[in-house]
């Protein structure tokens, strides 16, 4: 260990008005190591990465860049130092192509673009990592991997230093990140330093030299991966010792089967789903990034209605056209993206609870009964344990945890009898994770009948009596949980065609 | 059939598709009015055009970062009355210097703008929508009502318009019609080869990743609004050159026109893509249309306003759709 610290952090601190983000925060980065950091949301982890990438200044402390210390008052110098970050939603332009999108903030190429110089050399980097990747091609219709090539090789072309993961694998399928990691491994071998923040531990383990914790916008501690366990990497984390973080009780009594469906298809998207789902039971719709999973959703919730085959419910064929008659028939269905798709960012917590279920709060004259809406939003708050002063609090200041909780509030209220959540814990941090399973978990256990799509596997098998394995469209089969292990249904999941991903 | 459209770019499309309409306005004027295709017709279109595309050209580049300048109309009337004024003092400036002022003015009225958009983050219709209004008010005060009359004007500026460059096959083309091709060409060019203007397409794509590359957006966005002013100020100059005589109404709703021209030309109003040879193409439809429907005995002229609009709508929404059953199709040749 005695090389030089390559992004050197000395005493770091950060305030925002009167919160303080990071509180004399140290860190030491080294050539060619890949260092995870992981931490709650909340621990003052994005803070970090916006003060290495140069978004905020430290209010006080040092940073030194092989040993000189510096300022970095934009992304732009931080980038000129050679510390660039990717992100969990890709920085890419649409509309430019994949080496446009690479060379875009090259300084070092002069005032014109030389086309073909451009290509050669985004072909040269692309391959370095190992993928094949049309150049040429504009980027609106990448993958989110291949986005992330793009950033990656973006870094690479500024012949960064440090690379700044943040979330990289959240929205990836296995093998997808599988080849992440190996890119990670091929950027350490270059000689730069990666800094890989995670939530999922499993990577962690499969990637990191060195982990650090941090907590309430300290560093906790950094230990070799070899000096560290899961458990006392959560314990760290969480400062407390969490004895199930993802265990599952006991699977419920199933009661009458609430929601079938019969060879259920949409015309050039999926086929052949067919699955019964009881009253109290967790069905969980497993399967790669583009195995069509949250196109059932769509379909039973009438998003994106079904072609044909049949849907049940309570043992009376149904049609769903149409979001309302899904939820006339007692359907909610939480959505993956938030941002889109399920809540206005910038409403009030206790207008987003009862938009869904407005006609209940009606009083005379059709005006809706303020009282009555901030009651109820009340009554979740606690519940929930929506972490906000009240529920007057704009939603889009929420983090991504108690975001979810309101999202889950609003469908709550709406008295679902089936409830279908897709992907409903990416991006929120373990303590806010081990809150959402138990709030489904407790929803099942009331007789709600509840579909999961999760691309988390432990999440899966944490969560699920049955585990309905999907592949390229098709119903791979359904797999009770006592015989579901991470391994059989990534095999189910990638076919004979694919290796299971390790 | 669906292996046209994997290899033929949107845009690409768009451009035979514009290049199709065009030929078909043509097509069909020409069977209702006598002696529609005479040089005297051409001319009329592009000495048109020449006063319409500087404007087009700016208004595409703002639209490319996901603004729009409705103040080009104001700017255009305001740089037409000072320049004219200017020269019924100083009648021998020369020629460069008087369209170099002429340009600087307006850049003044674009930076004015850009300043409010990009830095005060006021949104750029409304910021636009109010300099629409201040620039025309202006104008108003201080010309006091009074015209610029074509008999205070230096010769060699009233010749203009009827000055040739070239002439082939009986057909003339202009100077101020040069004039203004070389700004939609240097900006085109630009465009496609300079480091530093492919970042009107970054901002425009996305702007956070922008900020993330280490671009500055705001600064982006404020060029993007003084390059629309300045070549609302050449517009200007043609302009004044064009009619001589100017009057507080001179360029009002040429915000319609440019906006239209840009949109049908395939500038994405969600911003990010456009190119100038679509612009040219989208103003030589628009004015076409325009010219023509006021030589149609068929059709009162003042419908001329509510075909501009009817084309925006029917650009966007055309997009729109082509987009999507584009994606369709595609997704489905994927699959196959």
């Amino acid at each position: 260990m005695t090389l030089p610290a390559v992004l050197d952090l000395r005493l770091i601190s950060k305030s925002f008005a009167a919160t303080a983000a990071l509180t004399g925060m140290s860190l030491s980065i080294l050539p060619g190591e890949v260092h995870a950091i992981v931490g709650e949301n909340g621990a003052g982890k994005s803070t970090l990465i916006k003060i290495m990438t140069g978004v905020h200044q430290p209010d006080s402390g040092e940073i030194r860049i092989d040993g000189q210390p510096v300022t970095l008052r934009s992304t732009q110098e931080a980038q000129a130092a050679g510390i660039a970050a990717i992100y969990q939603e890709p920085m890419v332009f649409p509309d430019l192509n994949v080496a446009e999108n690479i060379f875009i903030s090259n300084r070092a190429q002069g005032a014109f673009m030389r086309w073909s110089a451009i290509y050669a050399e985004a072909e040269t980097l692309i391959a370095q990592l190992g993928v094949t990747l049309d150049v040429r091609r504009a980027a609106s219709g990448l993958t989110l991997a291949e986005q992330q090539t793009v950033e990656i090789a973006r870094a690479l072309s500024l012949s960064v230093k440090v690379l700044i993961m943040d979330e990289p694998t959240a929205s990836l399928s296995a093998h997808e990140v599988a080849r992440l990691l190996a890119i990670a491994r091929a950027l350490k071998d270059r000689g730069v330093a990666v800094i890989y923040i995670s939530h999922r531990l499993d990577e962690i383990f499969r990637i990191a030299d060195r982990v650090s914790v941090i907590r309430d916008g300290q560093l906790i501690s950094t230990k070799p991966i070899a000096e560290v366990t899961e458990d006392s990497l959560v314990q760290d984390m969480v400062g407390r010792a969490l004895d199930s973080y993802a265990v599952k009780t006991a699977a419920n009594p199933h009661g009458e089967v609430a929601l079938s469906a019969r060879a259920l298809a949409r015309a050039g998207v999926f086929q052949g789903v067919t699955f019964d789902l009881a009253r109290g039971e967790v069905l969980c719709l497993a399967g790669l990034v583009g195995a069509r999973r949250t196109d059932v959703a769509l379909a039973l919730f009438g998003i994106a209605p079904a072609t044909t085959g049949q849907i049940i419910l309570n043992g009376a064929p149904v049609t769903i056209a149409t979001p309302r008659q899904a939820m006339d028939l007692g359907i909610a269905y939480v959505s993956e993206d938030r941002r889109k798709l399920g809540l206005a960012m910038t409403l009030a917590i206790r207008s987003n609870i009862s938009l869904a279920s407005l006609r209940k709060l009606l009083g005379p004259f059709g005006l809706i009964n303020r009282k009555a809406e901030a009651d109820m939003a009340e009554t979740y708050r606690q519940q929930l344990a929506i972490r906000a002063a009240d529920t007057t609090v704009e939603v889009g200041k929420l983090s991504g945890g108690n975001q979810q909780k309101v999202m889950l509030a609003k469908w709550l209220e709406t008295k679902p009898k089936v409830m279908i959540f897709d992907e409903p814990t990416r991006g929120i941090d373990v303590g806010a994770k081990a809150e959402v399973h138990n709030i489904i978990r407790a929803l099942a256990t009331e007789g709600v009948a509840v579909l999961v799509i999760s691309s988390d596997l432990p999440e899966v098998l944490a969560l699920a009596d049955r585990v309905l394995v999907m592949r390229e469209g098709r119903q791979a089969g359904i797999l009770p949980i006592e015989d579901a292990t991470q391994e059989r249904v990534i095999a189910m999941a990638a076919g004979q065609t694919e290796r299971p991903a390790a | 059939m669906t292996g046209i459209f994997h290899r033929v770019s949107p845009q690409s499309l768009r451009l035979i598709a514009l290049a199709l309409a065009l030929l078909a306005t043509i097509l069909f004027f020409s069977t209702q009015i006598d002696g529609y295709l005479s040089p005297r017709m051409f001319n009329r279109v592009t000495t048109s055009v020449a006063v319409v595309l500087p404007l087009a050209v700016g208004q595409a580049i703002v639209i490319m970062t996901r603004n729009i300048d409705l103040s080009v109309g104001s700017i255009l009337g305001v740089v037409a009355y000072l320049t004219g004024q200017l020269l019924a003092v100083l009648p021998d400036l020369h020629p460069v210097l008087v369209v170099t002022l002429a340009m600087s003015i307006g850049a003044l009225a674009g930076a004015i703008n850009g300043a409010l958009v990009a830095w005060g983050r006021v949104p750029a219709i409304i910021v636009t929508l109010g300099t629409l209004a201040l620039f025309r008010s202006f104008l108003v005060e201080y010309s006091d009502a009074k015209t610029i009359t074509t008999a205070s004007l230096p010769a060699w500026l009233v010749d203009l318009p009827q000055a040739n460059a070239v002439t082939v096959a009986g057909f003339d083309l202009r100077v101020t019609v040069v004039l203004a091709l070389a700004a939609c060409i240097i900006v085109g060019l630009s465009l496609a080869h300079l480091r530093w203007a492919r970042r009107f397409y970054a901002v425009g794509s996305n702007p956070d990743a922008a900020i993330m590359a280490g671009i500055n957006p705001h600064r982006v966005v404020f060029v993007a609004f003084v390059l629309s002013g300045a070549l609302a100020g050449l517009s200007g100059f043609l302009f004044l050159a064009k009619f001589g005589n100017i009057t507080v109404v001179a360029g009002m709703g040429f915000e319609l026109k440019s906006i239209a021209a840009a949109v049908v030309g395939g500038v994405s109003i969600m911003g990010g893509t456009g190119s100038m040879l679509g612009v040219l193409m989208g103003a030589l439809l628009v004015d076409t249309i325009d010219n023509s429907l006021t030589r149609w005995d068929l059709v009162s002229e003042f419908w001329r306003e509510a075909l501009l609009g009817f084309l925006i709508m029917a650009a966007v929404t055309m997009d729109t759709v082509a987009t999507r059953s584009l994606a369709k199709l595609r997704a489905k040749g994927g699959q196959a």
